[in-house]
């Protein structure tokens, strides 16, 4: 019997845990690049969520709605950086992240204003609904795929980043983005299409969990805390950081959740500052 | 000196400019004299789905009032309870301040209510509540506030005895639960009315509201093998649980109890396969027998095309007894109103309802309900069968936390 | 940011110009969002000694705020009627948390001190929403009573909304007057070194990281006792006190205010108080404009009020001088002779 709770515990970790990896990856490339934290990050997820709502389930089903609701949420992060993050590079880093700050709050209430203050439930589609029997565990079909699909997207981001032209572009600017510009390529650009970069990965996030938790208009504060952790705990700047600590903060959480509840989530909070007090870089960063 | 007058002069442009936006709309309320009705209400928030529910129920009967009370005319106004304390005691403050308000129903969080009950206590307005804690007539209870719903106790053990006397083999009861004062009342008295049937609470696990990832309880739950699982939650979390057990295989083999629900504003957003094997226990069920439900019942179907659930209900019920309230104490002063009620005993929407004096307590019916299957739906709202429908138990005098009322 | 290097800044010459503002505001406003004002402009004056003043952006003062809270509520709930014992146990919550996160936070700086900020304040966050029979978790810890104030020989109650602000003002009133004081000190001079090049602080010979972990612990201190006059505020402490949003809403209010400047904080927190009261009766969505406003200060006005009273002052200046030589012309040509 502990073996089947263990096993669902360990699934659902893993599923909630790509997801956070997702958020963090895309969370990531913005601080080791930018060298920001992104306070609205977690709205960009919400607003992944609810364009999935709207494009998928409102007009053209879902399997549309998830391709499209990472692009569009792509857009307002290369927007946000173009109009807004620009004109605050030359000034002091912290007021990149107030204006982040205030992008939270302004697009939170943009949200209610949108969508509505009551919170919405998003169908899975038809082909995914119900569970399968794992043997060891019964386990619903929706969030299986997610886990494969998210392992395959996370894989792909690696993949473009480690091996492409522009993947090492962007490493480099992430190691020192002074040199990237002296050999004569635009960093503007690069800041610009790694900020739509990270907030699509965050929309692609949102869109995937919707129909697992639905959308709520505060579901991008709530959230916000534990993207922070995950990029954290595996280290700025790194996906594999980043994959490494979604997981780990999905597997705590969910196996703490059996064990002894309200510990869920102050364990994982206690874990980022104890990280960040003994290994700043986090497990898999560099700097 | 130069500098300070220049100074002066715009500061005190500004406050003669802010004191008189300030000042205007009291000198334009000072025509009439309204009876003032506050709707502490959940437009954000973890219960914001009830929000327009509640406000409708309490539009309608103000509406069927004709507007009027007493001869003068009832001014409602509505604040966002946010289900956040800290913001429903700003939102109730201010508006006893500018609007003078003399009578507060709501809020919906039982949490939240209890940050509203210390604000009617302290600003002697009257407050109904309707809700799952014990604690507004019971620890918390003062002379201004009153409780609409049934008590948890009596509510609990309609569910539990009513359950257990149709499926008395089903002994193992897993428990989800809300982690704040509606939940903990609930479940307290859940355990309280299981142990003559000897049920085993095979686990309980609580979480905050608006918890979506439900899936660590769930698998925790299934692993139990329980025969019931029974949730004391509501609204969207409530909804999400009951199709993830089904998506985690638990139900519908093992049965669903929420002992303490919304009914209709729940049930319609379930998928009807969903609805295998759900017990629900709510204050407000349409498919009440008498002719003040019937009514009610048809008026909002007739306005908003669905028939009302608890959330509806309340607004209506607890505002329908204010106004009749005020009515027989021909008096819209707090503590006329309040001596009005106290040992109340008449008919309403509820059916017989009796106001206890001690308590400030209601006394009435709870429903205990059986979602049916397709084929036994008579029409597309027709969800349960109401398989108990009574007042009784009444909570014994032990339980009861209330140490005396207080004065005005 | 306005550097307030000298005893006394540019735009209010006196302390009189503070009183007036304090005087006038519970008739302009309600006198309980005139305390609300107060209390989180003690709270926002202790982030600016440490955000203004030293360099350190620290988005977890929900913190201290919360544990004053807590700590001044539970206290006079269930052991003291004594406000002055509540206020000074609540402060030394404050202050003690503060030296411990304090302490720990100051090991990292940039961005890893202010996540560190924030994961500190998360970590309490969920231990005071977790700990339900001490908080009362989401439902917030009410029945906090207000008693009354002891002072000579005189009791003075506090039953009231307007004697509330009163007190609360008086309070506000003091510890103003402390912060000028160790913004004016040495200290405050060493803590502005310490921002424009902490290197060079340090090569100066003071030593960087003490100063840091002080003036953090006394910001503390000041968010703790803020803590305790909020839980008196409403009666009750909810759990929102010691949530990031809170921290962030702190924030918002030195950065509207106007950062670096003594008077920034209480104006920063009259107007974002101002604009929740006015608007948020006239529409549910107000936040979204107090964000737009935000954000307008961060990117364009980054002095926040402060600096646009200063330039509406230098236009006005600009004004008159003109209007002065227009109608003296040529006298004040010969006079500069």
């Amino acid at each position: 019997m502990f073996i089947t709770l263990l096993a669902g515990a360990l699934l659902n970790g893993i599923v909630t845990g790509m997801v956070y990896a997702m958020l963090g990856i895309g969370l990531s490339l913005i601080l080791g690049l930018l060298n920001i934290p992104n306070f609205a990050q977690g709205v960009l997820y919400a607003i992944g969520g609810y364009f999935l709502f709207s494009i998928g389930q409102a007009l053209f089903g879902f399997w549309v709605g998830v391709l499209i609701a990472p692009f569009g949420v792509a857009a307002v992060g290369g927007l946000i950086e173009y109009v807004g993050v620009r004109r605050l590079y030359g000034v002091h880093p912290d007021y990149i992240l107030l204006l982040t700050f205030g992008l939270a709050l302004v697009f939170t209430e943009l949200m209610i204003l949108i969508w509505g203050p009551v919170g919405i439930t998003v169908f899975p589609p038809k082909l995914l609904t119900g569970g399968v029997n794992l043997g060891v565990t019964f386990y619903p079909k929706y969030r299986l795929a997610i886990m494969g699909l998210t392992i395959a997207l996370v894989f792909g981001v690696w993949l473009f980043v480690e091996k492409t032209k522009y993947g090492a572009i962007i490493r480099a600017g992430i190691e020192d983005r002074d040199m990237v510009n002296a050999l004569g390529i635009n960093i503007h650009r690069v800041f610009t299409v790694t900020f739509a970069a990270g907030a699509g990965l965050a929309g692609l996030a949102g869109a995937l969990i919707a129909p697992i938790q639905g959308l709520h208009p505060s579901m991008g504060i709530v959230i916000l805390p534990f993207a922070f952790v995950v990029v954290v705990v595996g280290g700025l700047g790194s996906i594999p950081g980043a994959i490494l600590g979604g997981l780990l903060v999905g597997v705590v959480q969910s196996v703490m959740t059996i064990i002894w509840t309200p510990g869920a989530d102050i364990v994982v909070f206690a874990a980022m500052a104890l990280v960040l007090l003994l290994r700043p870089q986090g497990l898999l960063g560099k700097r | 000196m130069e500098r300070l007058t220049r100074r002066h002069v715009i500061h005190l442009g500004a406050t003669a400019a802010t004191a008189a936006t300030v000042a205007m709309p009291a000198f334009l309320r000072a025509q009439s004299n309204p009876v003032v009705m506050l709707g502490v209400w959940p437009f954000t928030g973890g219960l914001a789905d009830s929000g327009p529910h509640l406000d409708n129920g309490m539009k309608l009967a103000i509406e069927e009032w004709g507007g009027e009370v007493i001869g003068r005319p009832i001014k409602y106004i509505t604040r966002d309870s946010e289900t956040r304390a800290g913001a429903v005691t700003r939102r109730v403050e201010e508006a006893i301040d500018s609007e003078q308000v003399k009578f507060v129903i709501g809020p919906w969080s039982s949490g939240v209510a209890l940050a509203v009950a210390e604000v009617a206590r302290r600003r002697k307005v009257f407050h109904y509540f309707s809700g799952g804690t014990e604690d507004i007539s019971g620890k918390r209870c003062h002379r201004y506030s009153f409780q609409w719903a049934a008590s948890p106790y009596t509510a609990a053990h309609i569910v539990v005895d009513e359950y257990m006397k149709r499926h008395p083999e089903a002994k193992r009861w897993y428990l989800f639960v809300w982690d704040y004062a509606f939940g903990w009342s609930v479940e307290k008295y859940i355990k309280i009315a299981g142990k003559p049937h000897h049920i085993d609470f095979v686990g309980t696990d609580r979480m905050p509201v608006g918890t979506r990832e439900s899936s660590g309880f769930l698998t925790k739950a299934a692993a139990s093998q329980p025969d019931v699982l029974c949730l004391v939650t509501a609204v969207q979390d409530f909804i999400i649980q009951v199709r993830e057990a089904h998506n985690f295989g638990l139900a519908p083999k093992t049965a669903i109890v929420q002992p303490w629900g919304l009914g209709v504003e729940e049930l319609a957003h379930i998928d009807v396969q969903y609805r295998q094997n759900l017990w629900t226990g709510t204050n407000g069920y349409y498919a009440n027998p008498n002719p003040i439900a019937d009514t009610f019942t048809e008026a909002h179907q007739k306005k908003f095309g669905l028939p009302p659930g608890y959330a509806a209900v309340a607004a209506y019920g607890m505002t329908r007894l204010v106004l009749r309230a005020i009515e027989r104490a021909k008096s819209a002063e707090p503590a006329d109103v309040v001596r009005a009620f106290e040992g109340w005993e008449t008919e309403d929407w509820p059916g017989k309802v009796r106001v206890n004096a001690e308590t400030h307590q209601t006394e009435r019916n709870y429903f205990f309900l059986r979602c049916k299957a397709k084929d036994e739906m008579q029409h597309p709202h027709d969800y349960s069968e109401v398989v108990a429908l009574r007042s009784t138990p009444l909570m014994p005098a032990e339980f009861n936390e209330c140490k005396g009322l207080g004065s005005f | 940011m306005n550097l307030n290097t000298h005893a006394g800044t540019r735009l209010f010459p006196q302390m009189t110009g503070l009183v007036i503002a304090l005087v006038v505001l519970p008739v302009v406003m309600r006198p309980i969002i005139a305390a609300d004002i107060c209390v989180f402009a003690i709270a926002a004056m202790a982030l600016n000694l440490i955000f203004g003043y030293t360099g350190m952006l620290s988005f977890g003062q929900a913190t201290f705020f919360g544990v004053g809270a807590y700590v001044g509520g539970l206290l006079l709930i269930h052991v003291t009627q004594n406000l002055y014992l509540a206020l000074l146990i609540g402060t030394c919550a404050g202050a003690l948390t503060a030296a411990v996160v304090g302490y720990l936070c100051i090991q990292r700086v940039g961005i890893y001190f202010i996540m560190l900020t924030f994961a500190f304040n998360q970590l309490f966050y969920f231990i005071a929403f977790k700990w339900t029979t001490l908080t009362g978790g989401d439902d917030g810890l009410p029945g906090v009573p207000r008693p009354p104030v002891a002072l000579a020989s005189l009791e003075f109650t506090l039953d009231s909304s307007l004697k509330y602000y009163t007190f609360v003002a008086i309070a506000f009133f003091l510890l103003f007057y402390v912060m000028k004081r160790i913004v004016e000190s040495p200290l405050g001079m060493i803590c502005q070194s310490i921002r424009e090049n902490p290197d060079r602080a340090a090569a100066v010979g003071y030593n960087v990281q003490l100063y840091r972990w002080v003036v953090f612990t006394i910001a503390g201190a000041f968010t703790g006792f803020a803590g305790v006059l909020y839980a008196m505020m409403y009666g009750i402490v909810p759990v929102e006190a010691i949530f990031w949003i809170t921290s962030g809403d702190i924030v918002f209010m030195v950065l509207i205010g106007g950062i670096g400047n003594l008077y920034g904080p209480l104006v920063g927190a009259m107007v974002l108080r101002w604009l929740s009261e006015t608007l948020s009766v006239m529409w549910n969505r107000w936040p979204l404009l107090s964000g737009l406003f935000f954000i307008i200060v961060v990117l364009f006005l980054r002095g926040g009020c402060v600096e646009i009273l200063e330039r509406l002052r230098e236009a006005w200046g600009k004004l008159e001088l003109r209007r002065k030589e227009a109608s003296y012309g040529i006298a004040a040509d010969r006079e500069a002779d």
